[in-house]
């Protein structure tokens, strides 16, 4: 049921830590230790290196792509302790800007939904993440948790725009006023959910499962779904999903995917966000959908080896 | 918890026991350096002097050279280095220039031994031959090195590297005679100790200074080098021309280097601003440390390994007057850190996954990791441990297509390009989407919109063709039970349903007579839920029906002018649906026009419930006029939100606009907002602009269509200045005249306008197409020939 349609010869000299797609699917952009972040035409299954960015001192962890009404805007963080902003300005990818604001090496990076604007979220090893906003003229607005997590911070992962329990008690046909939310996952093992009041970023919900660092979270899009969903993973091997039916958004329940026998590093939601991608250190990545009866089954996974398809269940 | 435990290191007949451990100085260090035995520590600098004994829990201060009440400026020491082979002689190179070596074994406070005071400016670095007792080099900030034979007052040699400063000089460990010095230039120069004329061999090591280098231990001619540029380089000397073999970029301009014990592609920096960390590197994975430090809180000046054999402790001194022991188990390995695989769904549903190589071609021989967290373990092992192998490791990247989900893009493009939304009646338009679901191979969406047909659909739809049809259709009453839950019965259905062939373009639903009774009462007596009051009075009409159909003589009452002839469109007739004369009459008139119905194409449809639960059955003639179609809205509502749970909001989107009013109001707005922004943010990423411009327009929420309106902006300039128009009036505020009057009637337009992009003269709309009626020319008379798109 899978089957690699491309490999992508990305000639990146060290491991790669990270790939993301664009908006409209038709970019890659690939970051590894090997200082750079690439940027791939992926069109009609072929590749095409269209931008090699150099400006990192250190090994690239993560890249995200902005919304393209934005422009072409692609975030990358390091080792080196920077998180650079790139954009595409007349086919040449130039620095935006470029954020020092870390102690330690920035785990992770994500952008928040475009109707918040462009705004970053920044997770790192010294347990602090920054949220930078673009307030216009190459301004940008810093705001910064400090102790989000202690020992460090690997992941962020912004809430949707629309999360459904914030729309009740909106007067109709007025715009809601949306609440800006994202969750985070460290090596506290904790999955930490933040909320900005009145300007200022909150702890909003502790959420503890994990035996280990939490090594990814990912908050489900809201497509036509009723509750917020959010997969985090674990050096633990497991993988809980976490619900919230409850409009105030302060009930979370946690429902355990799998146990893995290995590390588990990434979690990635489809864009219907009914369908959930795991990879971990067990050789392989598994597609999981979530059963009428609120069972999550294993679609179909994909082992590295071959690219080979096996179905279970 | 780890940093508490223990090590101990077995190194032939000694052995070295301790742990991480740190202890204050007095003062900012600039150098370390240990003794042969790897007991005690040396520190240097500015304003401390200081042997420390190692012991297992701590250290101990042993010793202050520092003596007297006003120490001089020879006590002031950029550099220190412990002999290796006599454990009470020490040198220092001293800021004011001068070279001291002091004698531990003295009998006086004052250990100083020599003094040779021949530089002229800082001494940067002191070194004594590895093997040969009395023999000690300096490098000094003016340019010249000098050997000094300790059994002399003075210096036996002088080597003028004819460059900048000197910044280190090494002894090498292979050869005897040759030693390499560094300098400020950004050059590396070999000499040959006996031969202070000239130097052997000199290369560009770094762009800068180059502040350190450290031969190879294992003599294998490797001299590693690190410079202001941030780079350290490691080069084979054994070739003609110095080969540079690696070279490792690290984060900030590289202090000191030094070579791990024991592990041939391991070496430590320390970088001389900026950053405090002390890093570990296998020079074969340039980019990313193997192992760091990170203690100290000021810039680390002195590294050294504590043992000339052990690869486990690393001491280090620095400018925040710390001296510490570093364990290597306890060092922070980035690379744990560091995600090894990148996954991303793409918008297609196509997976993007990259993985180390040795991931992808299908190690077997890799196994969890134990406990399932550390990839490198602790060694404690005196052989190497082939977990702390850390070679150079790349990633394969493949796209992989899961088909579950790409199918499922492949139809919501597909879909949204091909669906019917508007523009034809109700009917048409779910019969047309049930096609294109069915050819997409979607049965369940398929036989969804045939279902929705049948629900809202009111006699006069039917009736397409015209009257002389209508008996055709919907003669025989229509049974139906279908699960809104389990949607899979559709697949059944679909089987089952065939199209209607000849006078109706629509699909006639009908069971067969025979066993709609059956069927019916089975439904209603197993399967009913909530709504039985109603059901029971339809299935009496049903029953009436059918009773009617085989019973009763045909009548042909004259019922031509009812509705049948109403427009085709698409608005909900519920009303005069109960206003319709009672369903038998009808019957009877349809039997009229159509005798042989039974035998009628004997289009079937029979959905047959898998699993009944949340069961719905529906058992009611399709004329009946008791049944509104308001009966089916919380089914609708159901099932819509069903799809959107499903993450086919494409499916609740499409249906709401088609069913438009009939449903609109039984879901509530939020919803219905939530469901078209989704959707319409979904054609937006899928590029599918025209649709989701559809969407828009055809929605009901007025928070969606004024989407439509935030986004658009008209730049206009005045047609007589050619200026922009600055503000929203009329008016153009830079020649006052009217921008937009009528090239033919001369006066201002209010509302549509158009003009030529030619010329930009232009007017109303009706009096420019009159004009281009009689004349291809500009109506305001410039001659431009206007064409108008």
């Amino acid at each position: 049921m899978v089957s690699v349609i491309n490999t992508v010869d990305t000639s990146h000299e060290d491991m790669i830590h990270d790939a993301q797609m664009d908006y409209y699917g038709t970019r890659l952009a690939t970051c590894s230790s090997d200082r750079s972040v690439k940027i791939f035409d992926v069109k009609n299954g072929g590749q095409i290196l269209v931008a090699d960015l150099r400006g990192h001192e250190g090994p690239v962890w993560q890249v995200a792509w902005a919304h393209p009404m934005y422009g072409n805007i692609l975030a990358s963080c390091s080792y080196d302790r920077k998180v650079i902003i790139w954009k595409e300005e007349n086919n040449s990818w130039e620095k935006m800007y470029e954020y020092t604001g870390h102690d330690s090496s920035v785990n992770s990076v994500c952008w928040g939904p475009y109707d918040f604007g462009l705004i970053l979220a920044c997770g790192s090893s010294d347990g602090a993440i920054s949220l930078l906003t673009f307030s216009g003229d190459q301004q940008w607005e810093i705001k910064k948790i400090n102790n989000a997590h202690t020992i460090g911070c690997n992941a962020v992962s912004w809430a949707p725009a629309v999360v459904p329990g914030s729309l009740i008690d909106q007067p109709s046909g007025q715009k809601p006023n949306y609440i800006k939310r994202f969750v985070s996952g460290g090596c506290d093992n904790l999955v930490k959910l933040w909320k900005e009041e009145d300007g200022q970023w909150k702890e909003d919900q502790k959420l503890e499962a994990h035996s280990d660092w939490v090594r990814d979270v990912g908050w489900a899009p809201s497509i036509g779904l009723p509750s917020s969903t959010i997969a985090s993973c674990s050096q633990d091997g497991r993988v809980f999903i976490w619900t919230c039916d409850d409009p105030s958004g302060n009930t979370w329940t946690a429902k355990l995917l799998h146990k893995f026998s290995d590390v588990v590093w990434h979690v990635s939601w489809s864009i219907t966000g009914n369908i959930l991608a795991v990879s971990g250190g067990d050789n392989k990545v598994t597609l999981w959908k979530e059963s009428a009866d609120g069972q999550w089954a294993c679609i179909s996974d994909i082992n590295k080896g071959q690219g080979a398809v096996s179905n279970e269940q | 918890m780890e940093k508490m435990s223990r090590v101990t290191t077995a190194l032939g007949s000694s052995s070295i026991s301790g742990r991480t451990m740190f202890c204050h100085l007095d003062a900012p260090a600039n150098a370390i350096s240990v003794c042969r035995d790897a007991t005690q520590v040396v520190v240097a600098g500015r304003n401390i002097f200081k042997i420390y004994a190692l012991e297992e829990e701590q250290f101990v201060e042993k010793l202050n050279l520092r003596v007297g009440r006003k120490p001089s400026l020879n006590f002031s020491c950029a550099d220190v280095m412990w002999h290796q082979m006599e454990e009470n002689l020490l040198a220092t190179a001293a800021t004011n220039g001068a070279v001291v070596t002091w004698n531990l074994g003295k009998p006086s406070r004052n250990k100083q031994e020599q003094l040779f005071t021949e530089h002229k400016r800082t001494v940067n670095k002191v070194c004594f031959h590895p093997t040969e007792v009395y023999m000690l080099l300096s490098g000094s900030q003016d340019g010249y090195m000098k050997c000094f034979d300790l059994r002399k007052k003075e210096s036996v040699s002088t080597f003028s590297g004819q460059s900048e400063s000197v910044r280190d000089v090494q002894f090498s460990m292979k050869d005897y005679f040759t030693f390499a010095a560094s300098f400020e230039n950004g050059n590396v120069q070999l000499w040959d100790i006996r031969r202070p004329d000239r130097y052997e061999r000199m290369f560009t090591a770094h762009t800068g200074p180059v502040f350190c280098c450290d031969w190879h231990p294992d003599d294998r001619g490797w001299l590693a080098t690190g410079g202001r540029d941030k780079m350290v380089k490691v080069w084979d000397m054994t070739t003609n021309r110095a080969k540079e073999i690696f070279c490792v970029q690290t984060i900030a301009s590289v202090a000191r280097v030094k070579w791990r014990p024991e592990r041939k592609w391991h070496l430590a920096t320390c970088s001389m601003m900026v950053d405090h960390n002390i890093y570990v590197w296998d020079v074969r994975r340039p980019f990313i440390p193997f192992a760091t430090f990170e203690e100290h809180k000021d810039v680390t000046t002195g590294i050294v390994w504590r043992h000339q054999h052990d690869p486990h402790f690393l001491l280090s001194g620095s400018k925040d007057s710390t001296l510490y022991q570093h364990m290597f188990k306890d060092a922070s390995r980035p690379v744990d850190r560091a995600n090894p695989e990148g996954l991303c769904f793409g918008l297609f549903g196509d997976l993007a996954f990259a993985a180390k190589e040795s991931l992808i071609s299908g190690d077997a021989s890799r196994k969890p990791y134990p406990g399932g967290d550390r990839r490198y373990p602790i060694f404690f092992f005196k052989k190497p441990n082939p977990t702390e192998q850390f070679a150079h490791v790349s990633s394969a990247l493949s796209v992989f297509e899961s088909s579950v989900e790409s199918r499922h893009m492949d139809w919501l493009v597909k879909t949204a390009r091909l669906y019917l939304l508007s523009g034809k009646p109700f009917a048409e338009l779910c019969d047309h989407n049930a096609k294109v679901a069915k050819e997409l191979n979607r049965p369940q969406v398929s036989t969804t919109w045939t279902m929705l047909r049948i629900m809202f659909s009111d006699p006069a739809n039917l009736s397409t063709p015209g009257p002389n049809h209508i008996g055709k259709l919907g003669t025989l009453p229509l049974m139906n039970s279908f699960s809104m839950k389990e949607m899979g019965t559709g697949l059944v259905a679909e089987g089952r349903l065939e199209r209607s062939k000849g006078e109706s373009r629509q699909d006639n639903l009908h069971l067969e007579p025979g066993n709609s009774l059956i069927n019916s009462n089975n439904d209603e007596n197993e399967e009913t839920e909530g709504s039985e009051g109603q059901a029971e009075y339809m299935f009496g009409d049903a029953e009436l029906d059918d009773d009617d159909l085989y019973s009763m003589e045909h009548e042909n009452h004259a019922a031509e002018e009812q509705e049948y002839t109403l427009p085709q469109e698409a608005f909900p007739l519920r009303h005069e649906i109960m206003d319709n004369p009672s369903a038998p009459e009808h019957l009877q008139q349809d039997k009229a026009d159509s005798p042989h119905a039974s035998g009628n194409e004997a289009e079937v449809m029979c959905l047959t419930p898998i699993e009944s639960f949340s069961l719905i059955s529906i058992s009611q003639p399709l004329f009946s006029p008791h049944l509104p179609a308001q009966f089916f809205c919380p089914v609708v509502r159901e099932m819509l939100i069903h799809y959107a749970e499903q993450g086919d909001v494409q499916m609740a989107v499409s249906v709401l606009i088609v069913l438009g009013d009939r449903i609109r109001k039984e879901i509530d707005d939020l919803t219905q907002e939530h469901w078209y922004t989704s959707y319409i943010d979904l054609l937006q990423r899928l590029e599918l602009w025209n649709v989701s411009n559809e969407v828009i327009k055809l929605s009901t929420c007025s928070a969606i269509t004024c989407l439509n309106q935030t986004s658009t902006t008209l730049h206009v300039n005045c047609s007589n200045c050619k200026r922009p128009m600055s503000n929203r009036g009329w008016i153009c505020d830079r020649c006052h005249q009217c921008a937009s009057v009528c090239a033919v009637c001369h006066h201002v337009v209010k509302g549509l306008f158009v003009w030529c992009q030619g010329c930009s003269h232009g007017g109303h709309l009706e009096h420019v197409m009159n004009w281009l009626k009689s004349s291809s020319h500009c109506p305001a008379g410039c001659g431009h020939l206007c064409e108008y798109t």
